[in-house]
């Protein structure tokens, strides 16, 4: 076991200074490394109790609601809340091609669907592949990745790419025929979405 | 405390506070959320079968499974679920089922007044292949569904979970149910009957723990605090002092409910040093306090001596270590 090697008293101010500067590039690996530090990106929501200020958790009267950003109420958000956006991946000056949709959650409702083949895209060794959404939604994480088509449950999935927020962009896998899956994590809790294309590469 | 030792605390606080949260959008944190709206805690959920699309027998056997694991795997104040014939909630099975084109199992959620659930026929055929139930037959073929496993996930939807992040190697996929990819037999994880401690790790912060005292899911690396306070700052030689701690979740507002929290039944020993000196020795365990969360020892001083309180990071749970900040007892 280890303890915290923070110390309770910095010699020096410029240590404190340093510690911190230190702890921000360590957080920065450790973010995708370690085990995990952390929680959704959700708004402070209020603590049901105090600090000591009861024997055990107490519970909620009515249920709660979470003060996150609610999405646009215009009559396009609107509209679209029946379904995630469509998505499509293009190389740079090719024809976008929409992916098949598969896995989703979306405003209170979702399906839960295996991996897909998805739909065919041609394209060259070497290019570098951009994922377009056909409404304006946040991206607050994805990742792409491949498996010979026919594979249902992306075991044995070869990771392409994985970021937070836009562009979504990765490299074309090699030359070959592949199922590529890019699954998108929407801002305002809005939820997810798997999208296939199958990708053959010259 | 001196300026500069107040404005590098707070920079701590807010340097951990955003590790705590880059740590969970890059990958392999706790489930995201789908949607705004919660349960209220500890609301049971009941449910009956929808009228004209009953599931058969095998695949009713698997649903209650599922709902009997959602409850119990839940690890804190979430809702639970139970099937009642005369239920508030509808979970159809069958051709009339509304989910994507794709679709093996969706749901619908509005809390705090309902949710729907539907699973997909056994032998419906998709344009990918025809869905196999696992509970359809005496022996798994490969490439079945496990029912339980699919509607266990969806109570996960239905809580509030969205689809957990997975490292690009997916070495953590069996840290949570709630999956992009549900996984057919015979691959690991096809057949999981409990929520991972991903899954838990978000309905811990959104629907609190059970008890002050229950362990927080392995996901999670809240940072703890550690206050140490004397009963007198003086005392004559041979005298007796009773030290107090208090250890507490950090009061970091991405942790939701879980900020500020009392952690009673942790180990916190209490170290001891001559004053001026270098090395630490322990003095020994503290015990459970007058409140939840706080942990006391008197000790016998015969001389000027530094202590401090330490909890060490546990390695079942999902909390930080600390060290307190050190007291200066003054023997006269």
């Amino acid at each position: 076991m280890t303890v915290n090697p923070i110390p309770c008293r910095p010699a020096k101010p410029i240590l404190a200074i340093v510690l911190v500067l230190v702890l921000v590039g360590c957080g920065a690996s450790a973010g995708s490394l370690g085990a995990s530090t952390g929680a959704p990106a959700t708004p402070s929501g209020s603590s049901s109790v105090g600090p000591a200020a009861s024997d055990e958790p107490v519970a909620s009267v009515a249920p709660s609601t979470m003060p996150t950003v609610e999405p646009s109420a215009s009559p396009a958000a609107e509209a679209s809340r029946a379904q995630p956006p469509r998505a499509s991946i293009a190389v740079d000056g090719g024809d976008p091609v929409e992916g098949q949709l598969g896995s989703y959650s979306w405003f209170g409702q979702g399906s839960d669907a295996p991996w897909l083949d998805g739909r065919p895209i041609h394209i060259g060794a070497g290019e570098r592949l951009t994922l377009t959404l056909a409404d304006p939604v946040a991206v607050v994480n994805w990742t792409a990745s491949r498996v010979q088509p026919g594979n249902r449950d992306g075991f044995g999935a070869v990771g392409m790419g994985q970021g937070s927020g836009s562009p979504v962009a990765f490299d074309a896998p090699p030359p070959g025929s592949w199922s590529v899956g890019v699954t998108v994590w929407f801002g305002g809790n809005r939820g997810s979405a798997a999208y296939y294309w199958l990708v053959e590469v010259r | 405390m001196k300026a500069w030792t107040r404005l590098a605390a707070s920079i701590l606080a807010a340097v951990t506070g955003l590790l705590v949260t880059l740590g969970g959008a890059a990958a392999h944190g706790p489930d995201p959320l789908v949607g705004s709206g919660r349960w209220t805690q500890d609301q049971v959920l009941t449910f009956k079968w929808r009228s004209g699309s009953v599931p058969t027998s095998a695949i009713q056997t698997a649903i209650k499974g599922a709902a009997a694991a959602a409850t119990a795997t839940r690890g804190s104040q979430a809702a639970s679920y139970v099937y009642d014939a005369a239920g508030q909630n509808l979970i159809g099975y069958g051709t009339g089922a509304t989910c994507g084109v794709n679709g093996l199992g969706c749901f619908t959620r509005t809390p705090p007044s309902s949710f729907t659930m539907w699973l997909r026929e056994q032998g419906h055929v998709y344009d990918w292949g025809t869905l196999k139930w696992c509970q359809a037959y005496a022996s798994p073929p490969s490439g079945c569904y496990d029912a339980e496993n699919i509607a266990l996930d969806e109570f996960g939807h239905i809580e509030i979970l969205d689809h957990h992040v997975n490292w690009s190697d997916e070495s953590d996929y069996e840290d949570a149910v709630v999956q992009t990819l549900s996984r057919t037999y015979p691959y690991a994880g096809w057949n999981r009957h409990a929520f991972g401690p991903c899954d838990v790790a978000t309905l811990q912060m959104e629907y609190e723990v059970r008890t002050w005292a229950a362990k927080y899911s392995t996901c999670l690396a809240l940072v703890t605090t550690l206050g140490l306070t004397l009963g007198a700052s003086h005392s004559a030689t041979g005298g007796t002092v009773t030290m107090t701690a208090t250890l507490k979740v950090a009061d970091v507002s991405s942790y939701v409910r879980l900020a500020l929290n009392p952690l009673p039944g942790r180990i916190v020993t209490l170290q001891r040093r001559d004053r001026g000196t270098l090395p630490w020795t322990t003095v020994g365990t503290m015990s459970a306090g007058a409140t939840a969360g706080t942990y006391a020892r008197s000790v016998v001083v015969n001389g000027s001596t530094n202590f401090r309180a330490v909890f060490d990071t546990p390695t079942d749970e999902g909390l930080r270590g600390v060290i307190s900040r050190i007291v200066t007892i003054v023997v006269d």
